[in-house]
């Protein structure tokens, strides 16, 4: 301690001998404050850095700091009042460049005065805590200059109107902007956001307010999305040429709110030009405008899509009611499917392929075509009639691209498995009239049902393809091991398991005595190889292809149903016979019978048979002749049958009645899968979970889900609990 | 500055010097030949023109030779203290700083200077700050020094003992000191490193109440958080959060029963974990207690105590701790100064000592300190007596040891700035330890 005490005094004596000019201080610092002067009037090309950083470096040393920092902020306020004073001077639009020319001149004097004082920004500002000579002029040019109250507001005014002006169209000076706003952000982001952007929010949103509602109320839907546009591109321009960055979102949410927000269902739903009308008219261009715009506001794009579902729904439901509309199936799914095109492009190039609005697509698509009870079997007769005939000198891809459409609308099927019903029966058709286009074609729809429904969808349709093809393998074994059948009528027979197949049980009819001797043969080949199988004969399915001679030697090939060919071989033995005698020796069924005599008799172009009377209609006492005065221009002649393509009302409803007895093992096996896993569970939940299982099917009515219930109760699968009736026990 | 013709000529204090704009560009923007290069100052560079500066010339020719070569030569009739004022002078502190000494490595370290200092008592804690000053505790004083080990006015608060101190940054320093009974002083500060005045006063607050306590072991985070051990006299034991920039406190984690926080020797802010290590030790307690402190759900997610544990025939007591976050383990070390290790990925378990040799067993001296342990880049520091030890490599071998007979035993140390800092507890002196610049080729 004594040490330094010591210390202390030997400093008190130097400092008494050093100092010998008393008015040293003051003569430094006027020599510095001159050079200041100097620097200010541009005027500093006579000053000698070297010189002036000693002085102030000398007075720092001689603790002379605060002088200099004081005599610093006098001289530079001075100065600025000066300088306060031209600016404000300034006429109309010399103001702003005025107030820039001065910003650069105080941005170098600044720098200039910084690198003379250096040395007191290096030690003595830190140890005192005063703001550095920097900060310190930006701090002096903020008060005096851009918070001076004749500046300040006139400032703001001026940014405001030239604003307003670009936004009306005139074109302003950019860089002089630029360089403006860049002044107000070196002072400090408060005094930028204060001092500017906080206004101009506001003045901006007053504007658009404005604008808007002008715009609303003159221009349509597309148009007005177009301005819309045009002024967030032109803000955004803006942010990027002369504002912050930061203030991008902040006014873009101005405009967004003010053009889009605010007027949001107005815009969708303005008549003649809103989003139905965009969509009905396929306007792409406008619909991605919208997107865009709606996406940037809270709640705009569920907007759009509510309104688009609801579109969609609405004119699905007529297009699946409209009772004139599904009178022709084919028709029925084209549109369907073209519908779906026209939503898929929509959503492709406008609503950028958007996953929200696909899933709103879909789901309207399974809404409405579930509808109509009969989607499952048109669908079905599409593909029918494709595979028909509609492929002929498709390409590969186009075919492709068809049972790929396909799919989808089979994708939107609650009851998946009326529609396998159809296509069984569809496809059967097909195969048994050899009618089938392309195999490649039907067996790619198949390996597509199958990635779609599964294994057990598609195993039936696959056996039936098998059983086709091992018809063909036993007819010609049957051949190969009977070569004294050489000739005489040929016999194709395709064997079809039970079940594979959408037989009914039918009643054989009679056939002549050469085709049921010809059948005997193969029936006795066939459980010659094959043990412990039964064959009967579906003769209602087949066909026949029957040489005849006409009255005047007209010789024709005639291709006739099975029922036909029984009818026609008749008359080779007799030349007149009427309805009770033609339907004791065939045995065909009365309704099949009749049908095929009006086939044989009525049909201009085809009747090989005479009627008597002529009528449209088959009536018991009707006699039949041949026809002698049969002619054609074709050798080959095909008889179609009367056949009804769609199903008539008895016969949907029988369908319908088979699908729903084929539910109830599915129903039961789910019920039992899920119970034999949980053991116990209460009512809704199974009802929840068979739901679910079965959904890839078809859509499980609850009530006939409790049915089956009751029944495994009945048949001791299951059991109520005692306590809690609501809860059900699996019993092993 | 770059185009004009390259060659300049300086008249130093009477000697002549030539160089090129290109060396003194070396010196930056912000230095005195930056600015006098602007092409806002008038600068004649014609090559007949000396440009004549009124300074000391030696000086000078070793600031050139530092803008030339990055590195450092001080004759030795220069005075030391007269470079760095010239340096000042051309804006070239920082140059002479980062060329005075080298990165620090704790194998390559040599003794660069001794300080003594004129406190009475011993040494409580030296703290290396973060660019090469340092502040000593004794008793209630602190001692701030500057890179250039110049003296800055010393600190106290209120007089009371300190318990610690840290730097937060270049230009502040926290000093933790005891309560004063009955008169509110005491506590905590933060103190200007410069000049000593005392910036801010930190409180503690207690169901809305501010509370006189005394605040113990420091430690600060990189989210500008300073954490304090604090006793207070009714519930305010535990640990105190403040913030750096608005001083206020922030959070306060409570001493649960059983166990210790305010009394802390040591608390360790660990980055990657966000946890906060909080270490009691003997013979502060009977006991020793080490726990993680997680802030964010107030939960100690860590801890191991001694309590319990048998008194072994060598009684080792851990006397320090300190977390290793890299190899997720607690490394302690004895009196004997054996290392131990406890893995911090499951709790209860029993340290592992290393079998290193027990050399110093038997040869205690008179007046022994404890030994102490710091962590610096991979590198494992501990002190035992006079010298300090280093250990490297995942098994913690001994790779150096620094050694200086003066002084007497080492009560504390400390590294940052690329230098470390002992405090011996006779003598009041401190050694400075720095790395050597590498070698020429």
């Amino acid at each position: 301690m004594s040490n330094q005490k010591k210390r202390n005094f030997q400093i008190e004596a130097f400092k008494h001998r050093v100092v010998v000019d008393p008015k040293y201080a003051d003569k430094t610092w006027k020599i510095l404050e001159h050079a200041i002067h100097e620097i200010y009037n541009h005027n500093a090309s006579g000053l000698s850095f070297e010189e002036l950083y000693r002085n102030a470096y000398n007075m720092v040393l001689h603790k002379f700091g605060e002088k200099l920092y004081s005599g610093l902020v006098m001289t530079m306020t001075s100065h600025l009042r000066e300088i306060s004073k031209s600016i404000e001077s300034a006429q109309g639009g010399l103001f702003l460049e005025e107030l820039n020319r001065k910003w650069n001149d105080h941005n170098k004097a600044l720098q200039m005065i910084r690198d003379i004082l250096m040395y007191m920004d290096r030690t003595y500002i830190p140890s005192t805590q005063k703001t550095p000579v920097h900060e310190l002029g930006l701090n002096l040019w903020r008060d005096n200059i851009v918070h001076s109250s004749k500046i300040q507001t006139r400032l703001l005014n001026t940014l405001l109107e030239l604003i307003l002006r670009e936004r009306t169209g005139e074109v302003i000076n950019r860089g002089l902007m630029r360089n403006i706003i860049k002044m107000l952000m070196d002072l400090g982001p408060s005094v930028y956001q204060e001092d500017f952007e906080k206004p101009f929010l506001e003045v901006s949103a007053e504007f658009y307010k404005g604008e808007s509602q002008k715009f609303i109320e003159c221009c349509d839907c597309g148009d007005y999305l177009k301005k819309a546009e045009r002024r967030l591109n032109e803000e955004l321009e803006r942010v990027t040429h002369y504002l912050d960055a930061r203030s991008e979102t902040k006014i873009t949410n101005v405009v967004e709110k003010e053009m889009i927000a605010n007027h949001m269902l107005r815009l969708v739903h303005m008549e003649n030009s809103g989003l139905v009308n965009m969509l009905l008219d396929d306007k792409y261009e406008d619909l991605g405008r919208m997107y865009n715009l709606f996406r940037r506001v809270p709640d705009g794009l569920p907007t759009i899509r509510e309104v688009m579902t609801s579109h969609i729904r609405e004119t699905g439901k007529q297009l699946v009611t409209d009772p004139e509309k599904i009178k022709d199936p084919v028709e029925f799914v084209q549109r369907l499917l073209d519908e779906k095109d026209k939503y898929d492009r929509i959503i492709s190039s406008s609503f950028t392929n958007d996953k929200t609005f696909q899933n709103a697509l879909n789901s309207s698509f399974e809404y409405f075509i579930n509808l109509n009870p009969r989607s499952p079997e048109f669908i079905s007769l599409f593909v029918d009639e494709k595979l028909r005939k509609g492929l002929k000198g498709v390409s590969e891809e186009d075919v492709e691209t068809i049972l790929d459409k396909v799919m989808m609308l089979f994708r939107y099927l609650q009851e998946k498995d009326v529609f396998e019903k159809y296509y069984k029966q569809h496809l059967a058709k097909r195969l048994l009239s050899g009618k089938t286009v392309s195999d490649d074609a039907e067996r790619s729809l198949i390996v597509k049902l199958k990635t779609e429904c599964g294994y057990q969808f598609t195993s039936k349709l696959e056996g039936m393809f098998t059983d086709m093809k091992t018809s063909q393998d036993t007819v010609q074994g049957f051949y190969a091991s009977h070569p004294e059948l050489g000739s005489g009528p040929t016999l194709t027979v395709q064997v079809l398991t039970t079940g594979s197949w959408p037989t009914q049980p039918s009643i054989t009819c009679n056939l002549p005595s050469e085709m049921s001797a010809l059948c005997e043969k193969f029936r006795s080949f066939y459980l010659g190889t094959h043990t412990g199988r039964r064959l009967s004969w579906q003769t209602n399915m087949g066909t026949a292809d029957i040489k005849a001679t006409f009255g005047k030697g007209q010789k024709h090939e005639l291709n006739v149903s099975t029922y036909q060919m029984c009818v026609l071989m008749l008359f080779n033995n007799a030349d007149r016979l009427n309805y009770k005698e033609i339907e004791q020796a065939t045995e065909i069924p009365a309704s099949d019978l009749k049908r095929c005599l009006q086939s044989l008799a009525c049909v201009k172009g085809k009747n090989v048979l005479r009627k008597e009377p002529m009528s449209k209609d088959i009536g018991e006492d009707d006699a039949f002749f041949v026809n002698d005065k049969f002619t054609s221009k074709f050798y080959k002649v095909k008889i179609g049958t009367v056949v009804a393509q769609k199903e008539s009302e008895p016969e949907k409803q029988e369908t319908r009645q088979r699908v729903e007895e084929d539910r109830k093992p599915q129903i039961e096996a789910a019920v039992v899968r899920i119970m034999k896993s949980r053991k116990t569970l209460d009512h809704n939940n199974i009802i929840a979970e068979v739901t679910k299982q079965l959904q890839s099917r078809f859509l499980a009515n609850p009530t006939e889900i409790k049915k089956r219930i009751e029944s495994l109760i009945e048949r001791d699968f299951l059991e109520r609990d005692m306590t809690d009736r609501k809860l059900y026990r699996y019993l092993a | 500055m770059g185009i004009q013709k390259d060659r300049l000529r300086f008249n130093v204090g009477g000697r002549v010097f030539e160089t090129t704009a290109t060396t003194l560009a070396n010196a930056g923007r912000n230095s005195v030949f930056g600015a006098m290069f602007d092409e806002n100052w008038n600068f004649q560079s014609t090559n007949s023109d000396e440009h004549f500066v009124d300074r000391n010339p030696d000086c000078f020719g070793v600031l050139l030779d530092l803008l030339r070569t990055q590195e450092l030569y001080l004759p030795s009739n220069i005075p030391e203290k007269l470079l760095y004022r010239e340096a000042l002078y051309y804006g070239l502190l920082d140059h002479v700083r980062a060329a005075k000494w080298g990165q620090f490595d704790g194998n390559r370290l040599r003794l660069s200077q001794s300080i003594a200092g004129q406190a009475p008592g011993d040494g409580t804690a030296i703290r290396a700050g973060p660019d090469g000053g340092c502040c000593v505790a004794h008793g209630s004083m602190v001692h701030v020094y500057d890179w250039m080990l110049e003296e800055h006015p010393p600190i106290n608060l209120d007089y009371q003992r300190v318990n610690d101190v840290g730097w937060i940054d270049s230009e502040s320093v926290v000093v933790s000191v005891c309560e004063r009974l009955g008169r509110g002083e005491g506590g905590m500060g933060l103190f200007s490193s410069s000049t000593g005045e005392l910036r801010y006063k930190f409180h503690v607050s207690h169901e809305n109440q501010a509370k006189s306590f005394t605040a113990g072991a420091l430690s600060f985070s990189s989210d500008y958080k300073i954490f304090s051990s604090c006793k207070g006299r009714s519930n305010e034991y535990g640990v105190g959060v403040w913030d750096q920039v608005t001083g206020k406190q922030i959070d306060f984690f409570y001493e649960p029963l059983g166990w210790s926080l305010g009394d802390a020797d040591k608390l360790q802010w660990l980055e990657g974990t966000n946890c906060l290590l909080v270490a009691t030790l003997f013979p502060r307690k009977d006991n020793c207690y080490i726990s993680l402190l997680d802030f964010r759900d107030k939960n100690m997610v860590w801890s191991w105590s001694d309590i319990g544990a048998p008194i072994t025939v060598d009684e080792k007591r851990v006397r320090d701790a300190i977390a290793m976050e890299e190899s997720n383990s607690i490394c302690v070390v004895n009196e004997y100064e054996d290392l131990g290790f406890i893995d911090l990925r499951m709790n209860g378990g029993s340290i592992r000592w290393s079998s290193r040799s027990r050399l110093m067993k038997g040869m205690m001296p008179d007046e022994p300190c404890y030994p102490k342990l710091a962590l610096h880049e991979g590198q494992l520091f501990s002190s035992m007596n006079d010298s300090i030890s280093v250990f490297c490599g995942p098994d913690w071998v001994l790779t150096s040891r620094l050694r200086r007979s003066y002084g007497g035993s080492i009560c504390d140390f400390s590294i940052g700035g690329d230098r470390l800092f002992a405090l011996h507890s006779e003598e009041n002196v401190f050694d400075i330890w720095e790395t050597p610049s590498p070698p020429i080729i």
